[in-house]
């Protein structure tokens, strides 16, 4: 055992760095492979302003539910019942911002219902035990139908409004980058290699920006501070990893559990503030449409870290930008990354003597890149899931040296450990 | 013994459950700067004790005085406040947290959770030679790595006073050396250590003091050098200890179990029992010895119909046993103590009385009619409860909640349950303490002299030779020798089972 503790090196805060090199290189490489495919396929959708500015709405309320996933499951409690904070959270910035007349208020009053959320379920789980699970799946039933006879107390009455959507809400500024539009479209323009597409990339994430993206983005490093730099933050994680330990050295775990949730389910309101109110001009039934279990699953993708947590929700993002704008062929080109990504994993796996794995990626890998050269277009209802396919491959392949709090999902009872 | 005050000095305390007296009469002063241990058995009240000291519970009556100062202590936090700090014998770590975020979880107002508190950590480490790196992750470390990072955790919030709840009980023996010599330099910076255990030995080599806790109170405190290790262990079962012995014999001729021929074959088709035939009479207690790994525990599977045979008979009085299945063997009267309760006696996470249904599922009092009769397995559990003296407050708790000792009481209890003629006892005193090991022995004697007949199987040589009536031996499958338990010693029986001097069997 003590030869072992000499053996492996202790992580000093090089390991931090070496872990941030690796993402600006992950990232780097996706970007020029992103760039590649653009050059072989023609399809400038793959990496225009455009595209990048919808991956960025689009990827701020996964975002938004996988960092609410996140805080709640750091501090032990599986939240499944995003899904259910986020529409109370879309119903609660149309009611705030509706009746007030003011956007900011209603991003308060979808915070607020997120947050209400967010404490059914700390109650269900943290006070009475129940399973987080079915506590969390009972929100997502619950919150469509109090939504809904909110609405057609409230909103019937008024122009525009129904039982199942709210009237047109007033809305954010928006605010970009001076200096910076006018002179990237035209670059943008010219579809130099690597210039146009850095153009595209800057312009897409620097203009026309809505403050909930500021604040979604700005989110990240907050949580990140927050829960990892701060007494607070290690209670918390305390309390997912192990809480008779942490309850032993006097950590409240409940009221712990209680912040986490709670906070959990305000972030996911966020996300449904900014579906109401950013990405659509007003409530609707059925807006967050699974956001909240895709955010679930960026979440895990990214580790329970925030960092990587941004990067899944961002890939989500991105797919469903793509779909959105490029179409049945820009997916189409994803096709040939895709498949020669998976040829590239047989090789590797094929080094580490991992035949069988290599043989089905190869394999698999073969058939897409076949796919790919035999075909122009996708099937149209295969383009408009490729988000929830990508969620799928992307927790197959990920979800193999992922580490999840210790104590994640587990029933906790003071005094449990005497 | 020293003129300054005592660190610690309890009087009087008592503590009571519903139903159980776990502390009563508790006397006890804890010199500073010393190593004090408190012994006694599984179940006497240390734990108890050592919860009301670390304010995880009240006393019911009694004083609490740290430094000469009479003190309350509702909580852990106030124990702490008071200089007191608890090393658990269960760890208290998070795995996927550094050791620096352990250490500081709770006490984060002490030096922050950042550089202040690494600096703090190491000073720490290097002034009682822990030898504790504060930004690793917890799951690297070993079991003495933790161990050292638990001390070190309590001394990060300032205690004095050290308490140790079965240190040992983890460790393996190079660890315990170190962790010996980290109590030692402890001491020597002016720390109290209270140091909880059974392991006498260690306690004679570590403690200054010795406190001796037998049935919930107080009964002796001794400096190690007056005392032998037996001395300690009487003291702690407050009589003689228990000796293996037979009187009278009561071997008659009338077979139970007879063997005849039995070859067992492993998966590779090695025989690990080879050729064994053997009787066992009525009121006899056979002994097999052997050196673990020989084929006991194969031998028993076979009589229990665990194994297949690949040839022999087994026979329990006329019926011929071969080929049955393990239930009907049992319902035909063989009772099964087996060498590991966990894996194979109980259910641990199950109610007592369901674990008395276990392997008597077909026959009454669990049974009426075809299906289970509740209420006659859980009267019938509250008979073994009493006669057996599990301790236990109720049959309704787990069979985990029970020590080793009293688990092994249950089972002793269930399998002489329901008039068996064989019994096959393998290890029936291991890992229990010496109260519940005299209680199996008494159990053993009185089924003999009722015409039981016992297949008795042990690593303890003393117990071997004086709980049998016959001797066999066990080496490589096959029985190699015979041994009278009237004359023979522990040492030529070792030597036996290793195969040298087989011209020396009777």
């Amino acid at each position: 055992m003590i030869e072992q503790e000499i053996r492996t090196p202790a992580p000093r805060t090089g390991d931090r760095e070496r872990r941030r090199t690796r993402m600006l290189a992950v990232g780097g490489g996706i970007f020029i492979a992103l760039i590649l495919l653009r050059l072989i396929t023609g399809e400038s959708d793959i990496t225009s302003s455009g595209t990048m500015g919808a991956t960025l709405a689009l990827a701020v309320p996964i975002g938004m539910a996988a960092l609410g996933g996140m805080w709640s499951e750091r501090s032990g409690v599986v939240n499944i019942g995003l899904e259910g904070m986020m529409t109370f959270g879309t119903w609660g910035a149309a009611f705030a911002s509706y009746f007030s007349g003011n956007p900011w208020l209603g991003l308060l009053g979808g915070i607020v219902a997120g947050a209400v959320g967010g404490l059914l379920h700390a109650v269900a789980t943290v006070t009475f035990g129940v399973d987080h699970i079915v506590s969390g799946v009972a929100l997502n039933i619950l919150a469509p139908g109090v939504t809904r006879y909110l609405s057609d107390l409230l909103f019937t009455d008024e122009k525009g409004g129904g039982a199942t959507q709210s009237p047109p809400l007033p809305s954010f500024p928006t605010w970009s980058v001076p200096g910076v539009g006018k002179p990237l479209g035209s670059l943008e323009k010219h579809h130099w290699i690597l210039i146009s597409d850095l153009a595209g990339l800057v312009r897409g994430v620097l203009t026309n920006l809505s403050p909930i993206t500021l604040l979604g983005i700005l989110l990240v490093p907050v949580s990140y501070y927050l829960l990892w730099h701060t007494a607070f933050g290690l209670r918390l994680r305390s309390c997912g990893e192990n809480p008779v330990a942490a309850e032993s050295l006097g950590v409240k775990v409940y009221r712990m559990k209680y912040s986490a949730v709670v906070i959990s389910g305000a972030l996911a309101g966020i996300g449904g503030v900014f579906l109401a109110m950013v990405a659509s001009s007003n409530y609707q039934e059925g807006q967050v449409n699974g956001r909240g279990y895709i955010g679930l699953a960026a979440m895990i993708f990214g580790n329970w870290r925030p960092g990587m947590v941004a990067g899944g929700a961002g890939l989500f993002g991105y797919t469903d930008a793509l779909q959105l704008r490029g179409g049945a062929g820009a997916v189409h080109a994803m096709l040939l990354l895709i498949g020669i990504g998976l040829l590239a994993l047989a090789v590797w796996r094929g080094y580490r003597r991992r035949v069988v794995a290599a043989a089905v990626s190869a394999v698999v890998g073969a058939g897409v890149l076949v796919w790919f050269f035999l075909t122009d277009a996708l099937p149209r209802e295969i383009v408009t899931y490729s988000p929830h396919i990508t969620t799928l491959l992307v927790l197959a392949f990920a979800a193999q040296r992922l580490r999840m709090p210790a104590a994640d999902g587990m029933r906790y009872r003071r005094g449990g450990g005497h | 013994m020293s003129t300054t005050e005592p660190a610690v000095e309890l009087h009087g305390i008592t503590k009571r459950f519903p139903g159980v007296v776990a502390n009563h009469d508790i006397d006890i002063e804890v010199a500073a700067g010393t190593v004090h241990a408190i012994v006694g058995e599984n179940g006497a009240g240390k734990s108890t004790l050592m919860k009301i000291l670390y304010g995880m519970q009240r006393p019911d009556e009694g004083t609490i005085k740290v430094d000469g100062v009479e003190v309350a202590l509702h909580s852990p936090s106030d124990a702490i406040a008071r200089g007191i700090g608890m090393v658990h014998q269960h760890f208290m770590l998070a795995d996927n947290l550094s050791v620096l975020e352990n250490v500081v979880l709770g006490a984060e107002r002490l030096h922050g959770i950042g550089g202040k508190a690494r600096r703090r950590i190491e000073e720490i480490s290097h002034q009682y030679g822990l030898g504790v790196e504060p930004d690793r992750l917890v799951e690297q470390l070993g079991v003495g790595a933790r161990q050292r990072v638990e001390i070190l955790k309590v001394l990060y919030r300032g205690a004095k006073i050290l308490i140790l709840d079965e240190p040992t009980a983890v460790l393996v023996p190079q660890e315990v050396e170190e962790l010996f010599g980290n109590l030692r330099d402890l001491k020597r910076e002016g720390l109290t250590v209270i140091f909880i255990s059974h392991k006498l030995d260690e306690v004679l080599s570590v403690a200054d003091t010795i406190t001796v806790i037998r049935r919930g109170t107080t009964v002796d405190t001794v400096r190690p050098g007056d005392v032998t290790a037996r001395q300690l262990a009487e003291l702690m079962v407050g009589s003689e200890l228990p000796v293996p012995e037979l009187r009278e014999s009561t071997v008659t001729d009338v077979p139970v179990l007879t063997m005849d021929g039995v070859t067992v074959r492993d998966a590779t088709g090695r025989a690990v029992v080879d050729d064994v035939s053997l009787t066992i009479h009525e009121g006899e207690i056979l002994g097999i010895a052997g050196v673990e790994g020989n084929g006991q525990a194969e031998l028993v599977e076979a009589i229990m119909g665990m194994l297949p045979l690949a040839a022999g008979v087994v026979r329990l009085g006329d019926t011929d046993l071969t080929g049955m299945a393990t239930r009907r063997r049992r319902e035909a009267g063989i009772g099964f103590i087996p060498e590991d309760r966990h894996r194979h006696g109980l259910l641990l996470e199950s109610p007592l009385w369901e674990n008395r249904i276990l392997g008597h599922q077909t026959r009454p009092p669990n049974v009426k009619g075809g299906l289970i009769d509740r209420q006659g397995a859980r009267n019938d559990t509250e008979r073994i409860v009493r006669d057996y003296d599990v301790r236990t407050p109720n049959i309704d708790v787990t069979a985990a909640s029970l020590s080793g000792g009293n688990q092994q009481k249950l089972i002793v209890g269930r399998e002489m349950s329901g008039d068996p003629k064989l019994l096959i006892a393998a290890h029936p005193t291991r890992g229990v303490d010496v109260g519940a090991q005299s209680a199996i022995w008494d159990h053993l004697r009185h089924a003999r002299a009722e015409g039981l007949a016992v297949l008795l199987i042990s690593a303890d040589l003393d117990e071997l030779i004086g709980m049998s009536d016959t001797l066999r031996v066990i080496l490589r499958g096959r029985l190699v020798g015979e041994a009278d338990p009237a004359t023979i010693t522990p040492d030529q029986l070792g030597s036996l089972m290793t195969g040298a001097g087989e011209e020396s069997a009777a």
